[in-house]
């Protein structure tokens, strides 16, 4: 440890002196200059009422430019995430994690038992304001949806699986809530050109406001409040999706390694 | 003097000294907490670029998601890295 | 402008910033266990997101790319304007945090099944078995 932490603080000055080399030949370039022509544009339209065409009604830049600006990247990447899950449940194919049913008295000691049972719901309610709250401050749907995926691993580590089991959190209900959220997205997305083929008008796909020759679009306010339009609808099911998904992965991970060779053994050869 | 340029300056040699010691450690649990040191001083970095959104991604998953997944791993495999 | 200091603090952030993803390089070709492969990706990953939203700052004074008022007039948008960090490249490595985090826990069952179906997790010895 000693021989390795003397290396590791060689290589920090190590660092340090070829900065100071480079700024003595003027800097390695110009030292962030402004910002370009499209950044400008984005920045300009992200909440703008005099602008109605063109603007996406929502005061946080980067979720009007992940929801609505690009919406289509972020429609793949959920898609990429979608088939990673997939993945790993395909690898656990016959492998149920409702077998090994041991009575109570797992888990770590009761103080942090008790610890925990306070920190979980201070944990859930956080994740869900930061989810409805995306399209005014920081926050969103992954943002949400990762924060919310610590409670199910905490709650495997400190009171044991069968706890989960117990409340009747199984692999398909994880499943079915996460589909249910991944329909929320694909009807967010296709019901702007459902309402205009019934009425007769253009609209395009994961349109957000009006548009100048799309005059169907979500309203951007409810009574008095803010609500973005097709925003928070994208940002709730997203949460959805991305904390159940997190879900499977831990419950699969955390059964017993003799558990699963006695349930696989019909296909592991000898080695 | 920025204080911004400072402390940014700061945090990235921390990382950097965090980063060599975890990938020259060979017991793996040590090498997966100096991950999550080199994770910390990263969010501190990326708090002073700005961006408050990455923040709010960043830390569940590379200080909670990543290191239970990789414990849970090093529990069913092995442990020490053999050279 | 900038001073000769801030110029050196700001070089300091970017090449130690290049040191660390060529330590994490070595640690992804060198070191044959799986594990410490894993360790060295997602290392990797994040120091390549970083490099990108370093692309997209501005000088100090700067504020993030959220408005604080909800009803804007044409001063105020002006303002945030000629102050907001770039929002671009803060949503692309939103996309790419997700994809590469999907994409490395897939690894992670497979390195699990690797361990299954060989008894080992050195890649110099799953080189010599035939399955």
């Amino acid at each position: 440890m000693k021989k390795e932490l003397l290396i590791a603080t060689s290589l920090a000055i190590t660092v340090v002196i070829l900065a100071y080399i480079a700024t003595l030949g003027g800097g390695l370039g110009p030292l962030f200059s402004d910002l370009r022509p499209l950044a400008e544009v984005f920045l300009g339209t992200t909440l703008n009422p005099e602008k109605r065409f063109f603007t996406a009604m929502s005061p946080e830049g980067v979720t009007a430019i992940v929801w609505d600006y690009r919406g289509l990247d972020t429609l793949f990447e959920t898609a990429v995430f979608y088939l990673a899950i997939i993945g790993a449940v395909a690898i656990y194919r016959d492998i149920s994690e409702k077998v090994g049913f041991k009575g109570g008295g797992l888990g770590l000691s009761k103080i942090v038992k008790v610890v925990t049972k306070l920190l979980i719901p201070i944990n859930i309610a956080i994740a869900i304001s930061i989810a409805l709250h995306g399209h005014l401050t920081p926050g969103g749907g992954f943002q949400a949806g990762a924060a919310m995926a610590v409670v199910p691993m905490i709650l495997i580590v400190v009171f044991s699986r069968y706890f989960l089991l117990g409340l009747k959190l199984s692999k398909s209900l994880a499943l079915a809530f996460r589909s249910i959220g991944l329909a929320g997205i694909a009807l967010t997305v296709f019901l702007p050109i459902i309402m205009a083929l019934l009425s007769g008008f253009n609209a395009y796909i994961m349109q957000n406001q009006v548009k100048a020759n799309a005059p169907v679009g979500f309203p951007a306010y409810v009574g008095n409040v803010l609500i973005s339009g097709s925003l928070i609808l994208y940002n709730v099911f997203e949460f959805l999706a991305v904390t159940f998904g997190f879900s499977i992965l831990f419950l699969l991970l955390s059964i017993e390694e003799d558990l699963v060779k006695e349930q696989m053994r019909g296909e592991v050869g000898e080695h | 003097m920025e204080v911004t340029y400072l402390l940014l300056a700061i945090a990235m040699l921390f990382a950097l000294i965090a980063t060599y010691l975890a990938i020259v450690e060979r017991n793996l649990v040590k090498a997966v907490v100096l991950s999550a040191v080199q994770s910390v001083a990263f969010t501190l970095a990326l708090y002073l670029l700005r961006a408050p959104d990455i923040v709010l991604v960043y830390l569940p998953i590379t200080v909670g998601i990543y290191p239970a997944a990789i414990l849970f791993l090093i529990k069913k495999t092995e442990e020490v890295e053999e050279l | 402008m900038s001073t000769e200091l801030d110029v050196f603090l700001a070089n300091t952030a970017l090449i130690s910033l290049i040191a660390i993803i060529g330590v994490s390089l070595y640690g992804i070709l060198a070191r044959p266990n799986i594990i410490k492969k894993i360790i060295a990706l997602t290392i990797f990953t994040d120091a390549a997101n970083l490099l990108a939203i370093l692309v997209g700052f501005r000088r100090p004074p700067s504020i993030p790319p959220v408005l604080l008022d909800l009803q804007p007039g044409p001063t105020e948008i002006t303002r945030f304007v000629a102050t907001a960090v770039d929002p671009l490249p803060q949503a692309l490595v939103l996309t790419a945090i997700v994809i590469g985090m999907a994409v490395n826990l897939l690894i992670i069952f497979i390195a699990l099944q690797l361990y299954r179906l060989y008894g080992t997790l050195d890649v110099r010895k799953v080189r010599r078995l035939r399955g």
